[in-house]
């Protein structure tokens, strides 16, 4: 092997105590991904999606495996991976360009380097009219962009948004999307984007990468080239979400098996205070759930 | 103003205005006082009308004396206060963010947060002497542990995803303390503020009629020894209306901006 991929998860496990047993939500997730991709990963709910994509940020330890990072083992969290949460995690005591001021501000850049580099970005994603305004007066979908800036600010290699899209009606999403397309485009981030929904992962990713249920693992690849940009209803792309879903529907049926069960725990835990994301109710995790896991493997 | 609009919302007040009321309601009690004053039950010496009283008042505002304790009281209470505000927050978020402190310093804190503050006069004289000092030690340390309690609770509520969010752009060590923990608990750290401040007013007065050194809680002294009950009242009346002023105008502020600032109202 002569090229360093960006990142790479090199056999990532992780396991959850859920009351008196531990469950497996990570069964040894390998991932490669280069610079300037567009990873979206779907699985069914609960898989550990979420918390992988926290274990790549640093923000959670992995059990088991190692993240690498152009090269290099990483287990602490930091600018290089910057992370756009669900729900934004904007900082209501703060106005919209301190919030995308706040990583630079930390990292000691003064105070007009500060101003020059977020009016860029506010106005990139549109903001600049709301530059004074507080969080709780946008829209989710304002909110959403002012999280997207604050991360972009960073100037990360690489940028991982965890379904930062689902609380979203259906309209600002397209939008976003489109506009979420034309940024990697124009600043070339390496992004990973976690998402349950098919159509969101074929209209954004260079490569979707579709996991299984717990323990989950990177089931399969799927490259995806269509041109861009790409809109959820390009005809083309149905035949592609068709491909997603044919990968993912054993998965959802295996957890239907088991009555959604407990690893809506393992991504509850990652996103507390993310109630509406649709989550399987999280009741019932006995012996169901050990006789799943002798099945997925 | 009324028990409710004080700890209410002013929501109340404004659907419907009690001004009205309030006022009959006070100039009938001060009349009932000046009526049950002249009816001569009691001699006037134990029971001053709201005339002495007043007379009282006007007396010490001209001559100083009410200005000077006023501000003897509040200048102990604000460095006594800064202390326990700092100390408290430092406390706070240790608790919040250690656990085998919160475990070992938090379950004494709870405890000596049971003591009211006029119950460390004694050590406060011991161990500084009739002094500014021995009073400031009485007022701080008996508004420490409400601030601490309320910063501990404050920082505990803090959403992950924040702290997450600070740490993944870089902010750690005092950053993440100066800008997220603090600003993050600020909500509930004024409801420690207020309740340090609640502590701290009652202390001074408390530690100051028992040092008698100084101070309204002094004046309160001296007009016992004298006999002189008007001039108690008088004091009295001021010391409740310092209470309210700053409950009304200092907290209520502070208050009302960081909640319109959350979006929390």
């Amino acid at each position: 092997m002569t090229t360093v991929a960006k990142l790479e998860a090199r056999g990532i496990t992780k396991y959850f105590e859920h009351e008196s047993h531990r469950l497996q939500a990570l069964g040894g997730v390998n991932l490669k991904v280069e610079s300037g991709d567009f990873v979206c990963l779907v699985g069914p709910s609960g898989c550990g999606k979420s918390t992988f994509l926290r274990i790549v940020a640093g923000l959670e330890k992995p059990d088991g495996g190692q993240i690498l990072f152009d090269g290099r083992p990483v287990t602490e969290t930091g600018p290089t991976r910057i992370m756009v949460f669900q729900e934004g995690a904007l900082f209501p005591w703060l106005t919209v360009r301190d919030n995308v001021e706040f990583g630079l501000k930390v990292s000691g850049v003064p105070r007009e380097k500060r101003a020059e580099i977020s009016e860029r970005y506010l106005d990139m994603m549109q903001l600049t009219k709301f530059a004074g305004s507080y969080t709780h007066q946008l829209s989710t979908g304002m909110k959403q962009r002012v999280a997207i800036a604050r991360a972009l600010v960073m100037d990360p290699d690489v940028l991982l948004m965890d379904e930062p899209f689902a609380a979203l009606d259906a309209q600002t999403r397209d939008l976003l999307l489109v506009e979420t397309q034309l940024i990697w485009a124009r600043t070339k981030k390496t992004i990973m984007f976690v998402t349950h929904n098919v159509a969101e992962a074929a209209v954004l990713g260079t490569k979707v990468a579709v996991f299984s249920n717990r323990p989950s693992v990177v089931k399969r690849e799927i490259p995806n080239d269509f041109p861009r940009p790409r809109v959820p209803d390009d005809k083309e792309l149905i035949d592609f979400q068709h491909e997603i879903l044919r990968e993912l529907r054993p998965e959802v049926r295996k957890e239907d098996d088991v009555g959604a069960a407990a690893g809506a725990a393992a991504e509850e835990t990652t996103d507390a205070g993310a109630a509406s994301a649709g989550k399987e109710d999280d009741a019932d995790a006995g012996e169901k759930d050990k006789k799943k896991e002798g099945r997925t493997q | 103003m009324s028990l409710s609009a004080a700890t209410a919302s002013s929501s109340s007040s404004r659907k419907r205005s009690y001004a009205p009321h309030k006022i009959a309601f006070y100039i009938g009690l001060v009349a009932v006082w000046q009526l049950v004053a002249m009816s001569g039950v009691w001699p006037s010496n134990i029971f001053p009308s709201p005339y002495e009283v007043g007379e009282d008042l006007v007396y010490g505002a001209l001559d100083g004396s009410l200005l000077h304790g006023f501000a003897t009281s509040m200048w102990r209470l604000a460095v006594g206060l800064s202390i326990s505000i700092a100390g408290g927050i430092a406390l706070g978020i240790i608790m919040a963010r250690r656990e085998a402190f919160n475990q070992t310093v938090g379950s004494l804190v709870l405890g000596l947060q049971s003591i009211p503050s006029i119950a460390w006069v004694p050590l406060g004289i011991l161990w500084f002497g009739l002094t500014d000092a021995g009073i400031i030690f009485v007022i701080a340390i008996g508004a420490v542990f409400a601030v601490t309690i309320n910063t501990y609770t404050g920082v505990k509520n803090i959403q992950p995803h924040y702290i997450e969010a600070a740490r993944n752009m870089g902010a750690t060590g005092g950053r993440l303390i100066t800008d997220v923990l603090i600003p993050a608990a600020f909500p509930y750290m004024i409801s420690g503020f207020k309740q340090g401040w609640a502590f701290a007013w009652r202390g001074v007065i408390g530690a100051e009629l028992l040092f008698s050194y100084l101070g309204l809680g002094y004046m309160l002294y001296v007009g016992r020894s004298l006999n002189d009950i008007s001039q108690i009242i008088a004091v009295m009346l001021v010391i409740m209306a310092t209470g309210l002023a700053v409950d009304a105008v200092l907290f209520k502020k502070l208050e009302l901006k960081v909640m319109s600032r959350w979006g929390l109202r």
